[in-house]
């Protein structure tokens, strides 16, 4: 394995370089351009707030029979790319595979946005968005508590959790990387600031041991949730007696498209910030044909989500069902059903071969691809199961608005501004623990 | 662009007066104008916001500012008290306690008897009178949205001369000068034209004017009227009549080009007569057959045994065949097509085998010899005195044979008529152009008009007076039976107006209230104790056995003539009214511009009705603009498709394209006038349809009309009915469930819809409007698929597109006892009730809409915009205090009238006792003209809906999603087919 023999040669090197970004930034005119468009895109999103919440939910697209529209479509979206991030932190440190360390941090980060834009749609799309805390259970005059039955409370617990713990799980992994940050710091400003987020780490033996006990114990924390959360989710959609949405395939079809498109952003934000940020050393080919192994199982497992739910309706035979699936494949919004295939599945067939897996721009294509496809899943699961269903005579067409796209548009400015900010000023990769393994390694080849 | 003339002008004046700092995208922002807003709309559409949204509360700011204005125009009412609250409660008047008046409105000249419902003086709701002997509480949409005309805000406000306000006194000094000309002339030149009008006090008051002038003249000019039936009547009687359907008797009925139970004077009448048949029909006694032949299908089409798509000019045909077929003399034999002779002896047959219980009925779109033979075909049937009544006539008609628009018209033109007075009439915009009435105008030095609004007649008028609504005003007026009906006011005018009896009393000299003519001219009649008759008239609304005598009248003329067919090739043209606008008077009623028509389910507008058939040969699509050329004419409109409209024939219906802006049907459809002709005949050949290659945006509410296979609307076969009355269907009981019984309270409310009844007339949805005070959205956000109506009136096609079967099916909320739309609520806002209704709680919402999601029947509608934060005091003035006005962003439904439940819950709790069958009756059910819909407690299985549910014929839709929904359907009958009907499926 050369890469494994090649990787610690020149990995302590360049962890220093990890640290040493947030210090001075290697590319900043880049970096500017990038944060200019997404405080451009940020503005896209409050105007477009304003307006809604100035007219009301109306100035969308959505119906009667559709009454949902792109923005649950988005928060399923964002939700699932979410997922990527824990499940290659927390799994797979609980499993010991310690190559998730070139990869976790920015995946954390990436999860921690997504979720913000997720946890945000499902209030932005309300009636009376000022109201959304009536989800939470809390004492009040009227002694009403949130209805359990419904999906959307679950969801609502869902999300709130999943975002408590991917922060918590997110900041215990960066805080001794702070602590190089503040040490190699040189202003007063930067080490005042990196030491309070150190929260006064010193790199003692008992400070090393309580670190991994926390860490370790939100990793098992959150592995069910990278299940849990998406399950729930989808049940946002099983749980109505809607044809097309009320099918038990939907958890586990749900948790694996998460798993999916996650990976599909992370192979994309990888491939980018190592040749932006100069960091092949530490994110190798070896990650990224790791990474494209994930990628490829959970597409594949995607796919068979796809299959069953279609062999689940063959095999039901029910007329309400069948005639769903009839609109998927060749109703008003067959493009998306095709597009979700065909986007899906076809570039991923690449990734059989060890060279496309290990070839950046190759893998980036195929990221992109996917990320596109399963958006047009969660657009063409929701909308063609609304836009008829049972009755006949309420069917009806759905378009999304401007202002329904321009909030999607400043939607990823709420994604890419605090990404970029995290990419400039916070260590982007886990340095101490590429470190750790590289470590290990070696100890490991001496002893053979 | 830099401001330049008028634009430079315009943003000074906008600047004018504005004190800080204002910032403005563009000197034409600034200036609001039109082309701004075109530019804005063509360059960044999307920023265009949703114009209703905008219009509608312009619309309602306007509104505001109108009845503001009412104050300052408002000469010759008493002025203003402030407005104090009581310190003593008048007595009587107990806030929260609605009172019930009973009066009339009229449509077409005829009285619809209404209990009108106030709440601390302004009216609320109206209701069918159940005790007038002709409606029996049967009601129509036209009846139900009286109440918005009321509180228009387009309503005139003022006396105008030249379109300026003036008082009243300035038309009383013209008056003068006119009577003391007249009085010099003796009427020469006064010619005064109302609407139909079956008034007594109104005739009364002709007679007295043609005493005092006797040159003067009266005509009566409207535009949907049946002049041909009433002149082939007179032919055949040697005398006028009014013919009465008696529906309730008749067995069979054959319907040519007819449509008696469709929208109209005499529709609530009608229904309510055949729907007693059809109930008589279901309990075994007798028949109920109906065969209808029709260029263009109606809800009596649509509920037709038997239906044959035919052009109009065919209709002579058959009814000429029909009268050689059972030995009517008539010379020539009409050769048919092998689809007419099929459907003919059919009808022949049947008719023939239920003699004195047989019928048949042409519309009034047909020439008069159709008419006059379909009277010898009935005299023939024995229909005379059983299923075809006559009487003498109700409306009251000049004594001059030539009393009709065409005389008046040459009269103008030749210069013949100096004083003109229009009562009540629009005939500038409802006349064939064939009179040229704008120019006729111009001849008349006085023109005077008086109106509800300032409308196309007004506007060529020189004076204009406002008239009361029919709910603010002194009258009478007969039914279409003949009994009279006095109509007094509900509320006081809210305007400076008066009442056509005024005008007609002013013009003679006097200064007589509405009331005080009213009750002189009845004050004869009633005869001795008048105070205690008048009372209990204006008590019971109605006068107690004033209707005309019946007459069995003997045929005078049996000749038979047949009259010649217009042959010319090409598409025929049949005009026909708008079952939402009629003749174009309801165009500015937003609830009725709102309200779906019943076979095309478009809104806000009127389309051009073309047949399958002929679409798929132009590859013409719904929308797509076509022109329709007749003899030199041509009217531009939308293509709508519609099944089971005869190939050759395309249809135009009246009352749309509206020259005078109302700010409700502005720039909505076309005129179809353009297309009609001074004879009065509704349809005509020789036309040619070209594609323009435009498209219209059409707003309607269901696109697709195929049941797919599904059985959403159940049928039986009347042969299977008799058999399966007696036995129960096996056992529907609760489906297996994993969760406890749950036992219901008594009582616990359920509704069951007699499909077999419903004729999908909706009068129960504008009923509904009424009542729920539910919001109208306007013409884009309906397109959108926004529209608020709790109720809707699905409607489905079978079979062939070019010969379907129609059927109808009213959905309001199921009340599903599992409840998804409960489920999916993560606050609560949708909970059950232990009476079982599914509440829909509007303040606790916050517009997750899930449970719309969920709800598989999608009756649920949402408030997406704020559509009544806007509005005005007087708009709120009309709402029903009983019902909460939802606000932006909540989740609204039927409540099954939760409102009238707590009402009989209250009264039965004061009396300590248990509301009793029938004590609830929702807006819905109320207003139904077939008693369609029957509410009550399930429960106890002695009441009306228990027994209803318990019928074979009972069944839930979409039973297989489990919501084991309360509202329950009973199958529709058919005579010899049948698909899987109710339980027995």
């Amino acid at each position: 394995m050369t890469d494994r023999s090649a990787a610690p040669a020149g990995t302590v090197a360049a962890t220093g370089r990890v640290v040493r970004i947030p210090l001075s930034y290697p590319t900043p005119r880049a970096w500017w351009a990038c944060f200019g468009v997404s405080l451009c895109l940020l503005l896209t999103f409050f105007v477009s707030c304003a307006v809604l919440f100035r007219y009301g939910v109306g100035v969308w697209g959505n119906n009667i029979p559709v009454n949902w529209g792109l923005a649950i479509a988005n928060y399923i979206f964002f939700l699932g790319i979410g997922h990527a991030g824990t499940l290659i932190s927390a799994l797979l440190l609980l499993l010991q595979a310690h190559w998730r360390n070139a990869l976790n941090r920015f995946a954390e980060a990436m999860t921690l946005v997504a979720v913000v834009c997720a946890g945000l749609y499902p209030i932005l799309h309300l009636g009376r968005p000022w109201l959304f805390y009536w989800m939470a259970p809390y004492p009040n005059t009227m002694a009403l508590w949130p209805q359990f039955k419904s999906p959307l409370t679950w969801d609502f617990f869902a999300v709130l959790t999943y975002l408590t713990v991917s922060v918590l799980f997110w900041y215990i992994g960066i805080v001794p990387d702070l602590a190089s940050v503040r040490d190699r710091a040189r202003r007063r400003r930067a080490q005042v600031l990196y030491g309070l987020g150190a929260l006064g780490w010193r790199g003692s033996a008992r400070h090393w041991a309580r670190w991994r006990q926390a860490y370790v114990l939100t990793a098992a924390l959150a592995v069910p949730l990278v299940v849990s959360v998406h399950s729930e989710i989808s049940l946002l959609f099983a749980a109505g007696p809607i044809p097309g949405w009320n099918s038990t395939v939907f958890p586990p079809y749900f948790v694996a498209g998460a798993a999916f498109s996650g990976f599909a952003v992370v192979s994309m934000i990888a491939v980018v910030l190592r040749s932006a940020l100069g960091l092949e050393a530490v994110v190798t080919p070896r990650h990224l044909d790791l990474l494209g192994k994930l990628f490829l199982a959970t597409g594949l497992m995607t796919a068979y989500g796809y299959f069953a739910e279609a062999f689940d309706v063959l095999y039901s035979g029910a007329h309400q069902e069948m005639a769903t699936l009839g609109d998927r494949v060749s109703g008003g919004y067959a493009w998306s059903y095709w597009g979700a295939v065909l986007a899906n599945f076809v570039p991923l067939q690449l990734l059989w071969w060890r060279a496309a897996r290990r070839h950046p721009l190759a893998l980036f294509l195929v990221g992109l691809s996917a990320t596109a496809g399963m958006w047009l899943e969660r657009y063409m699961l929701l909308v063609t199961a609304l836009y008829r269903d049972y009755l006949v005579s309420s069917w009806g067409i759905y378009h999304a608005s401007f202002w329904e796209w321009a909030l999607f548009a400043g939607m990823l400015g709420v994604f890419l501004t605090p990404f970029l900010l995290f990419v400039r000023f916070l260590p982007v990769i886990s340095a101490f623990e590429v470190r750790e393994a590289a470590f290990e390694e070696r100890r490991e080849e001496r002893h053979a | 662009m830099t401001p330049h003339g008028p634009l430079a002008d315009m943003v000074r004046a906008r600047l004018r007066g504005r004190t800080g700092r204002r910032f403005w995208r563009g000197v034409e922002e600034l200036a609001e104008t039109a082309a701004f807003d075109a530019f804005l709309r063509a360059e960044f559409p999307a920023l265009a916001l949703p114009k209703t949204a905008i219009d509608r509360r312009s619309l309602l700011k306007v509104m505001a500012a109108s009845f503001a204005l009412a104050g300052l125009t408002g000469c010759e009412v008493e002025p203003d008290e402030a407005a104090l609250p009581y310190v003593r409660s008048p007595e009587f008047v107990v806030p929260g306690e609605p009172k019930w008046y009973a009066t009339s409105v009229t449509l077409a000249g005829f009285a619809r008897p209404v209990l009108g419902k106030t709440h601390v003086g302004r009216p609320v709701k109206l209701e069918g009178n159940p005790d007038h002997p002709a409606t029996r509480g049967a009601t129509d949409a036209f009846m139900q949205a009286a109440l918005l005309d009321l509180y228009d805000p387009a309503r005139s406000q003022s006396p105008r001369l030249d379109g300026r306000p003036v008082a009243w006194s300035a038309v009383d000094a013209a008056l003068a000068d006119r009577r003391a000309a007249l009085d010099r002339s003796g009427g020469e030149g006064l010619r005064l034209l109302t609407g139909a009008t079956s008034s007594p006090t109104l005739a009364g008051q002709m007679v007295a004017l043609a005493a005092r002038w006797p040159a003067a003249r009266w005509h009566v000019h409207e535009p949907l009227d049946d002049d041909a039936g009433r002149a082939a009547i007179a032919r055949v009687f040697g005398r006028p009549l009014e013919p009465h359907l008696v529906l309730e008797d008749a067995d069979v009925v054959v319907c040519l080009d007819a449509d008696p139970l469709g929208t109209g004077p005499r529709q609530p009448v009608h229904a309510r007569r055949w729907s007693e048949r059809r109930a008589a029909m279901r309990g075994g006694d007798g028949h109920s057959r109906l065969f209808v032949a029709e260029p263009t299908p109606t809800i009596t089409g649509a509920i037709a045994e038997d239906r044959l798509p035919v052009a109009p000019q065919r209709i002579g045909v058959l009814v000429h065949a029909l009268a050689r077929a059972l030995g009517v003399p008539a010379d020539g034999a009409p050769t048919l097509t092998a689809h007419e002779r099929q459907w003919l002896e059919s009808a022949t047959a049947a008719l023939e085998s239920r003699p004195g219980r047989a019928l048949a009925v042409v519309g009034a779109a047909q020439p008069s010899w159709v008419h006059a033979l379909s009277l010898l075909v009935n005299e023939r049937l024995g229909s005379f005195g059983a299923t075809l009544r006559f009487s003498e006539p109700v409306l009251a008609l000049p004594p001059e044979p030539t009393h009709g628009l065409p005389a008046l018209a040459a009269d103008m033109h030749a210069g013949r008529v100096e004083t003109l007075v229009i009562l009540d009439a629009n005939p500038l915009y409802a006349a064939p152009p064939d009179f040229a009435l704008a120019e006729a105008m111009r001849r008349v030095p006085f023109r005077l008009h008086a109106g509800l609004h300032r409308d196309e007649t007004a506007a060529a008028c020189s004076w204009h007076l406002p008239l009361p609504h029919e709910l603010e005003l002194w009258s009478d007026a007969r039914a279409v039976d003949g009994t009279a009906g006095i109509i007094q006011p509900l509320v006081r005018p809210f305007y400076p107006v008066r009442s056509q009896h005024e005008v007609i009393a002013g013009l003679l000299g006097g200064g007589e209230s509405g009331q005080h003519l009213v009750r002189d001219r009845w004050r004869h009649d009633l005869g001795g104790e008048f105070d205690e008759r008048w009372i209990e008239a204006l008590r019971r609304g109605f006068v107690a056995g004033s209707a005309p005598a019946a007459v069995v009248p003997t045929v005078a003329d049996r000749s038979g003539d047949i009259g010649a067919a217009d042959d010319r090739g090409g598409l025929s043209v049949a005009i026909r009214p708008d079952s939402t606008v009629w003749d174009g008077r309801f165009a500015g009623n937003a609830w009725l511009q709102e309200l779906p028509k019943p076979l095309t389910k478009v809104t806000w507008g009127n389309v051009i009705l073309v047949a399958p058939a002929l679409a798929a040969e132009r590859s013409l699509r719904n929308g797509d603009e076509v022109r329709l050329d007749v003899d030199g004419r041509s009217v531009t409109g939308a293509a709508w498709i519609l099944p089971g409209q005869d190939a050759q024939t395309v249809t135009v219906t009246l009352g749309y394209g509206r020259r005078q802006p109302d700010g409700v049907a502005d720039g909505l459809g076309y005129d179809a006038y353009a297309l009609a002709r001074d004879d009065g005949i509704g349809f005509r050949g020789g036309a040619a349809l070209a594609v323009t290659g435009a498209r219209h945006e059409i707003a309607c509410t269901q696109h697709h009309q195929a049941m797919d296979g599904y059985d959403f609307v159940r049928t039986v076969a009347s042969s299977d009915l008799h058999a399966a009355d007696g036995e129960r269907p096996e056992a529907r009981g609760e489906p297996p469930s994993l969760y406890p019984a749950h036992v219901p309270d008594s009582p616990s409310w359920g509704m069951s819809i007699d499909l077999d009844a419903c004729i999908g007339c909706n009068a129960c949805v504008v009923a509904c409007v009424a009542e729920n005070n539910v919001p109208v959205v306007g013409k884009p956000l309906v397109a959108q698929g926004r529209e608020m109506h709790w109720l809707r009136i699905d409607r489905y096609y079978e079979g062939d597109p070019a010969a379907p079967t129609s059927y109808f099916q009213p959905v309001p909320c199921m009340h599903c006892e599992q409840a998804p739309c409960e489920m999916g609520c993560p606050v609560n806002a949708a909970v059950h009730s232990r009476d079982g209704l599914n509440l829909q709680v509007y303040n606790r919402c916050i517009g997750t809409r899930t449970c719309s999601s969920y709800c598989p029947y999608k009756v649920r509608r949402f408030n997406w915009f704020d559509y009544t934060g806007g509005d005005p005091e007087p708009v709120r003035a009309m709402r029903n205090p009983d019902v909460t006005v939802r606000a932006r962003g909540v989740m609204e439904k039927c409540t099954y009238c939760i409102q009238r439940i707590s009402r009989a819950r209250i009264a039965a709790k004061l009396e300590d006792r248990a509301i009793r069958d029938g004590e609830v009756v929702t807006a819905c059910q109320a207003a139904c003209p077939t008693r369609a819909i029957v509410f009550g407690d399930v429960t106890d299985p002695a009441t009306r809906v228990s027994r209803e549910k318990a019928r074979p014929r009972s069944y839930s839709l979409l039973e297989e999603a489990n919501t084991r929904p309360r509202t329950t359907y009973l199958a529709r009958i058919e005579t010899g087919r049948g698909r899987g009907g109710g339980g027995a499926r």
